[in-house]
């Protein structure tokens, strides 16, 4: 684990950590943003352009050592070839059973496995299950999210960059166009996750300094410090009203805050006068205020709550490992949580209860997400199995290992919960339908061997794309759904999820690894080890094109956020006076640089 | 979505056994919301509060009563509920803020309270010893319509005598249930001397009147479509009926028929049933014991006794069914426990390994002519993506059960400074407060408060008890 320095916010030490791995060969580079030119370039991913940085956070852990023995993989991976029931050659992998441990918890990151998987042909599973594949709008869209950030107002032409079927269609597809509009800048070690909000309007970044930040998503203002985890800060989840976010750390605690408040999200004082104050909340640059805090903090017993529980403002105590991945239910009223334990919990929300605990995997579980409606968590292992569990009864409904076996670092459901996106260390992203248990698409072209890295479904409508002239019936709205994630060069690569092919490629958005990438429409935040988080919009093609005039409206009306699309001018001066008052409100200049790329 | 995953629907559709005991000071009297994800229980101390059922834990706790709950009810949309309790009062509750929306007091103890069925302001009251009432609150100043429990006598009556026979004899015509029907046009009442009437809730005037009991109707329930009416009364016997559609134009007022379709008593033991409830569809009927530790379900098809649950030796008071999933929950008359019965369906092993299938009878493995066959590794995989040319649907979602998806559905915000409002202490306060307070002349059913045991408490904070005490 590892202790944060309360002087500099940089852990101390070697910092271990558990995921993270870093390329040494790399060259340096400095950031490359994406240009409008450089950007729909689909080029291959350039994995010698990582620079050899000190590394805070993140850096294999020198005591892991992982000796695990899976004796007998050959694997004879037939499937039935009707519906009938029938024995399996099964693999003989016995998993839990023979493996040998040699130290309690000792891996080594270097996970060597030994595969000798012989002949195994691809699984054809025939239950066929059958696709509505009627479009309509509103059921379509993804978790509910309200679109209104962004609302330009230009029509958007066929663009250069797509595959070739698609130019025979009436409509052009929508396709993501993601440019550099902010750069977050405030952290003290890699940014491990960050998130938007379910209502768009906020971003949360989870760091490895110790500290989760909050972020305006308009104008990148930062809002919080959420100072109060004892170690690296490597996960973080929205409840879906926007107003909670839950952060797991190495300190093996889990912290709901309030996000307008800064503070613990609970109210009840009762016997915690020393966990409320040393929980701090650091407003708007207050850097003295955090280090108080975090020293507070480091003098404290870093736990006051029950075990398996909570008290007062205590955080989510319980798990016996870093907790790792964290995921709302849609309703709000349940937390998951993957922890280095190897379990998955499910918390009550309201009572801070641990209300149940899933023996999920026999690894490190990387990632957890619940499906739309909240019946099912899907956890991920990098013992390479993806389990799908009923919420409700806690029962195990599904097992998906792909024949290689490869380590699974995040997974998520698709938009309307029938697929799951499982992004697996051996370069590729998987699209997993959990029903029949088959792969349905793997996407491949980003750069995955060592690190969990993030990524999502991606969601553009025509409103995100400036869409007031198309025509408003349900029918006739296009949208088009991509798959968007980090990448270990440092690139952002984004896929059509029909086709598979890459249909953008953001190079060099961070300077290292990129740890994560999220989507809400026309926004795309990353993190990465840099220490920085980046906020990207989605451009309509030609918008700036057809208004160099100059006559811009800068703001839309309903909600007054800047639309993204101005001309250079109009947008330059925008951005140097919302520096200026984003500087002024955090009070610390410097701290925010902002860089618009037309 | 877990459906397209799990075998439950292969499961009974009635509960098997008790699998979830939660408690909150002494509940008397449970409701399920439409949707069926929360439950609001009501206490003897006047506390009403809202369960989470996906995490057995309190969403929410509403204060503004001081006695013993004795009615619940959800308005459609899940936002608003109305409580009423023995202090003569109905608190209209809404539960975005947890504040009260409305209060109407009543000259009277209140039997039970229900919303209108689509308009959460309006909503009809059984009151003890006096005439029910219509309550209109859309207004600031609520309006008040008292209802009829006796059909109005032809005045053809010339004798003073017989008049005022009549009289008093009606005086003594209490309504002791009543409910709306589906569509929320009539209203459906039964009464002290058994007489089921309907109500035009427009002209408020009885439009049918029918002796189906010979005791007191304690009990009226509709199922979710309103066809079938559900009676239970003092006699000792539970009846179904069969509702006409009565929001016809052409509906005629003579020849409105109820026609009884099952009568469900047990004969041998002479049970007196103290709530009863049906089942989401209507396909079972449950009741609970006066005085017996069991709840009997029924089939009302062939109205076959299927079930009798065991569970605490306690009796049970108001049980009601969830609204879409087989799962009962029962107050405990002693403890004021809510106990919940459903089914549970086993552990699935073949889930955890991909590789396993589980088989009834042994299968012959018959090799696949390729199956060893050795391919480089780069084919298989070259293959192997060659073969996604699925398409897929991200994200189109299937609109399967139409349940809860919602897109203005009431959300619950979560609440995080419920604290431990559920210790012993409160308990122990709460009951002997109530059993002092109580007075002798209420004799609502399923408010018999027992003498209260310290013992045994397993707090609701256990959550997942899968407690089956014996």
């Amino acid at each position: 684990m590892s202790e944060v320095d309360p002087a500099s916010g940089v852990p101390i030490s070697e910092p271990p950590s558990k995921r993270r791995r870093v390329h040494d060969d790399s060259l340096d580079s400095t950031p490359q943003y994406g240009s409008p030119d450089s950007a729909p370039q689909n080029s291959p991913p350039n994995s010698g352009r990582l620079p050899d940085q000190s590394l805070s956070i993140r850096r294999g852990p020198p005591s892991r050592s992982r000796s695990r023995s899976r004796d007998g993989d050959a694997t004879m991976d037939n499937e039935n070839e009707d519906n009938r029931r029938r024995y399996h050659s099964s693999r003989s992998r016995s998993r839990s059973s023979s493996r040998a441990r040699s130290t309690p918890r000792s891996r080594s990151q270097s996970r060597d496995r030994h595969r000798s998987r012989s002949a195994s042909y691809s699984r054809s599973r025939s239950r066929s299950v059958t696709h509505d594949h009627s479009r309509s709008r509103s059921q379509s869209r993804s978790r509910s999210r309200s679109r209104s950030l962004s609302s330009p107002s230009h029509p958007q032409p066929p663009t250069h960059d797509k595959p070739d079927h698609h130019h025979r269609h009436d409509q052009p597809p929508l396709l993501p166009n993601y440019h550099q509009h902010l750069l977050l800048q405030g952290h003290k070690g890699a940014v491990s996750q960050v998130r938007i909000s379910p209502d768009g309007r906020w971003i949360a970044s989870a760091s490895a300094d110790g500290t989760a930040k909050i972020w305006d998503a308009s104008t990148g203002a930062h809002l919080e410090t959420l100072v109060g985890h004892m170690a690296g800060v490597s996960c973080l989840a929205w409840a879906p009203d926007s107003n909670t976010l839950a952060t797991g750390s190495d300190d093996k605690a889990i912290r709901l805050w309030d996000r307008v408040t800064g503070s613990p999200a609970h109210a009840v004082a009762h016997r915690e006068n020393t966990a409320a104050d040393m929980v701090g909340v650091v407003k708007k640059g207050g850097v003295a205020a955090a280090k108080a805090a975090a020293r507070r903090a480091r003098m404290g017993v870093p736990g006051e709550g029950v075990r398996g529980g909570r008290t007062g403002r205590g955080p989510l105590l319980g798990h016996h490992n870093y907790v790792y991945c964290l995921a709302f239910s849609p309703k709000g009223n349940i937390l998951a949580s993957g922890s280095y334990d190897e379990a998955v919990f499910l918390w009550d929300v309201r009572a801070g209860r641990l209300m149940r605990s899933l023996p999920a995997h026999s690894d490190p579980v990387s990632g957890v997400d619940f499906c739309r409606d909240g019946t099912l968590v899907v956890s991920c292992s990098t013992d390479g199995l993806i389990r799908v569990w009923d919420t409700s009864t806690g029962q195990c409904l599904r097992t998906l290992v792909h024949e290689d076996n490869p380590a699974v670092a995040n997974v998520c459901f698709s938009p309307n919960g029938r697929f799951v996106l499982a992004f697996s260390l051996d370069n590729s992203i998987r699209l997993w339908d959990y029903v029949s248990g088959s792969v349905k698409k793997t996407y491949q072209g980003h750069s995955n061997k060592g690190f969990s890295i993030g990524g999502c479904f991606g969601v553009l409508t025509d409103h995100d794309d400036g869409g007031e002239e198309q025509p408003a019936d349900d029918d006739e709205s296009r949208q088009q759904s991509f798959i968007a994630s980090a990448s270990e060069d440092g690139d952002i690569v984004m896929w059509d999820v029909k086709s598979k092919g890459i249909i953008q490629r953001i190079e060099g958005a961070h300077d290292g690894v990129c740890f994560c990438v999220d989507v809400y429409g026309g926004i795309m935040v990353s993190s990465g080890q840099d220490g920085f988080v980046k906020v990207f919009r989605h451009r309509p093609k030609s918008g700036p094109v057809k208004r160099e005039d100059g006559d811009v409206n800068g703001f839309s009306g309903a909600n007054g956020h800047r639309e993204e699309d101005e001309t250079p001018d109009a947008a330059a001066a925008a951005d140097e006076e919302l520096q200026r008052q984003v500087e002024a409100e955090a009070g610390s200049p410097g701290q925010h640089v902002k860089e618009e790329q037309l | 979505m877990n459906l397209l995953l799990s075998d439950d629907y292969l499961l009974q559709d009635y509960p098997e056994n008790i699998t979830n005991t939660i408690r909150s000071g002494h509940s008397t009297c449970v409701r399920f919301n439409r949707k069926g994800d929360f439950l609001a229980s009501g206490r003897v101390d006047g506390t009403v509060v809202i369960w989470d059922l996906e995490t057995m834990g309190v969403a929410r706790k509403l204060r503004g009563h001081s006695k013993n709950i004795t009615s619940l009810s959800w308005s459609r949309c899940g936002r608003y509920l109305l409580s009423a309790c023995q202090g003569w009062k109905a608190i209209l509750w809404d539960l975005q803020d947890g504040k009260r929306h409305r209060e109407v007091r009543f000259r009277a103890p209140v039997y039970g309270a229900e919303l209108h069925p689509w308009n959460h302001h309006q909503f009809v009251a059984a009151l003890f010893e006096d005439q029910p009432m219509l309550v209109d609150i859309t207004d600031p100043a609520d309006v008040r319509y008292v209802l009829p429990s006796v059909t109005k006598r032809p005045n053809t009556e010339t004798d003073a005598a017989v008049r005022e026979k009549h009289a008093k004899e009606d005086a003594k015509h209490m309504t002791t249930a009543i409910v709306y029907t589906a569509a929320g046009d009539h209203l459906l009442a039964g009464t002290t001397k058994g007489r089921l009437n309907i109500i035009d809730a427009k002209t408020r005037e009885i439009i049918y009147s029918e002796k189906i009991a010979s005791g007191i109707i304690t009990t009226l329930r509709l199922t979710e479509s309103g066809k079938e009416l559900l009676v239970n009364a003092q006699d000792r016997i539970i009846r179904t009926f069969i509702v006409p559609n009565l929001s016809t134009t052409d509906l005629d007022l003579d020849t409105i028929q109820i026609p009884l379709e099952h009568k469900f008593q047990d004969v041998v033991n002479r049970l007196s049933w103290n709530h009863v409830a049906f089942s989401a569809t209507g396909e079972y009927v449950a009741a609970s014991t006066y005085n017996n530790h069991e709840l009997y379900i029924w089939e009302r098809g062939h109205g076959s006794l299927v079930r009798m649950l065991e569970g605490p030796k306690e009796e049970q008071g108001v049980i009601e069914w969830h609204p879409h999933r087989a799962l009962l929950a029962a107050c405990g008359l002693e403890t004021g426990r809510i106990n919940i019965w459903s089914v549970t369906s086993p552990q699935r092993w073949s889930a955890l390994a991909p590789d396993f299938v589980e088989v009834e009878e042994n299968v012959e493995y018959v090799e696949k002519e390729d199956e060893f066959d050795i391919h480089p590794q780069e084919e298989i995989q070259k293959r192997r993506l060659d073969q996604e040319d699925e398409d897929v649907d991200v994200l189109t979602v299937e609109n399967s059960a139409g349940l809860g998806d919602d897109v203005d559905a009431f959300r619950m915000p979560i609440l995080f400074n419920l604290g431990e409002s559920d210790s012993e202490e409160e308990f122990v306060n709460v009951s002997l407060g109530t059993l002092r307070r109580k007075s002798p002349g209420d004799q609502d059913e399923g408010e018999m408060t027992g003498e209260e045991k310290g013992t045994g408490k397993k707090t609701s904070g256990a959550g997942r008890g899968r407690g089956r005490r014996k």
